[in-house]
């Protein structure tokens, strides 16, 4: 163990990280919109009484986690442009890309959280004559989306991970600008570390939140 | 016209898949009429009150209430075909129900959940639907638990503010599924005073139970249910007294021991 950690090399590049670290945010915000959008209406589809609905839902949600989100990535990248002949920047491709794939996860913690209601609250709604729309957004969703906080922040946490995968898409986001500033400084020990942390910094605030809410609501029946 | 029967059923047939739950009813429940429904488990009694406001769609047979066909619609080639979801939403407003397990909502106040219909459904201003709502808990003896949460509350507390939840639509017609089965013995008492009291003012209502006493006192007419099918319908003096089938007089050894 004679190794020399040596940091102030790094600390005189802290901007690479900056950058990095922001062009990670902003594919996560993204890949967050995509996939929280795209995912609920995916949900509410794979939970509906109508076939054409929920057969539709379901292929799409098996394909996407059949598949690598690698291939996912270099498929939209390289294929889409192609086969439509619409052409997207590095980071619109992985902010797609990634929110795609994401959808089909989100679109289950929804479904999930739906299916856990009681159909005694449905069975009470509808009895008031409540149509399907108001009885999903005054009676089940309230309920569904605090069952759905924990798999979600989970899923969140996965999510900023996966933006690493942009890397392949040569999007400048925190791991690609790491691997860069590796090739001028040679010091990947560190350089590594720093990334892990600032991850670290960055997920754990969320995954805090998540227990306290948890805490909370169970404290109040 | 006020003759005329509220709920009319004719031949109601439901089945889950290949299982046969409903064979053919046919019956009637006036203006006014409390009509108690008794039998053993599994004899179709919530299936059949759950075909009333359409929570359950049937196969053969008709739904009437106050004259119209319930959940479905005829074509001018005189075949039936699913009513719209408005349609059955406006008749589901006119029958209030009562469940079981009460099935109020958890994450909305006592007050909120009885308010919920009028503001959400009847577009009732928020005065109206408060002072309803406030007036309907007095009634049922909860006004001091209006900002309690419905897990905060007893079980007989919590069937009383659902009952004033579906009262709080003044629907023409109550649905009650075995609404005290799930209480504690020291709380049946209480739901069953609410009811009678509504009983009394006139309200039509519709009560699967296994509470004998309240089918032999307040009823106007009890039907008793055996695998899908009615094998008595008549007033409670003479379905306790001098039943006419052998299988009701069965149930009510095995009920009355
Ligand atoms: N959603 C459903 N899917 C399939 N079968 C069902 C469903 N609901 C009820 N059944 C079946 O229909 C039959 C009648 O059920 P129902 O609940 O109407 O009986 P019940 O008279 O209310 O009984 P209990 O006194 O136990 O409440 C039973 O055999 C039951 O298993
Ligand atoms: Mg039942």
């Amino acid at each position: 163990m004679d190794y020399i950690w040596q940091w102030n090399q790094i600390w005189d590049y802290r901007q690479v990280f900056v950058r990095g670290m922001q062009v990670t945010v902003i594919l996560t915000c993204w890949a967050l919109l995509i996939g929280l959008a795209l995912g609920l209406l995916l949900g509410l589809m794979r939970s509906s009484r109508l076939m054409v609905l929920r057969i539709p839902a379901a292929v799409y949600i098996d394909i996407f986690r059949a598949t690598p989100i690698l291939v996912q990535l270099v498929w939209i990248y390289y294929a889409l442009p192609i086969l439509s002949g619409v052409q997207m920047g590095n980071i619109a491709s992985a902010s797609v890309g990634i929110g795609l794939h994401a959808a089909a996860y989100i679109a289950e913690i929804f479904r999930a959280g739906i299916a856990s209601i009681d159909r005694g609250q449905s069975d009470a709604a509808k009895s008031l004559g409540m149509g399907y729309g108001q009885a999903m957004r005054r009676i089940i969703l309230p309920q569904a989306i605090r069952r759905m906080v924990p798999p979600f922040i989970n899923e969140f946490a996965t999510l900023m991970k996966l933006t690493t995968l942009g890397s392949v898409l040569a999007v400048n986001e925190l791991l690609h600008e790491a691997e860069n500033l590796i090739n001028n400084t040679y010091r990947p020990l560190e350089t590594y570390t720093v990334v892990a942390v600032l991850f670290g910094l960055m997920i754990y605030p969320f995954i805090w939140l998540s227990q306290r809410l948890e805490q909370r609501w169970k404290a109040r029946g | 016209m006020s003759d005329a029967p509220i709920i009319r059923v004719q031949g109601l047939h439901k089945s889950f898949g290949k299982l046969e739950v409903l064979r053919g009813l046919s019956f009637e429940v006036k203006r006014g009429e409390v009509l108690a429904i008794i039998g053993p488990s599994g004899s179709g009694k919530s299936t059949l009150l759950r075909c009333l406001n359409f929570l359950e769609e049937y196969q053969a047979g008709e739904v009437r209430f106050d004259d119209e066909l319930v959940g479905y619609r005829r074509t001018a080639a005189g075949k039936l075909k699913l009513d719209s979801e408005n349609t059955v939403r406006r008749i589901r407003a006119r029958m209030g129900m009562v469940f079981q397990s009460f099935n109020l909502f958890p994450h909305k106040t006592v007050l909120e959940n009885v308010m919920e219909g009028p503001l959400v459904v009847q577009r009732v201003s928020r005065n109206e639907a408060e002072l309803r709502g406030r007036t309907l808990l007095q009634r049922v003896g909860l006004i001091d638990k209006i900002g309690a949460y419905p897990p905060q509350l007893s079980g007989g507390q919590q069937q009383r503010a659902a009952i004033a939840r579906a009262l709080a639509m003044q629907p023409d017609a109550m649905l009650f599924d075995e609404p005290t089965s799930a209480l504690d013995p020291e709380l049946v008492g209480e739901v069953l005073e609410v009811m009678q009291s509504l009983a009394a003012e006139g309200m039509t209502m519709v009560v699967v139970t296994h509470e004998m006493g309240f089918a032999r006192q307040v009823a106007d007419r009890v039907m008793v249910m055996d695998r899908g099918e009615i094998i008595e319908l008549a007033p409670p003096a003479q379905v306790f007294g001098a039943p006419e089938s052998p299988r009701t007089a069965e149930f009510l050894r095995r009920v009355l021991h």
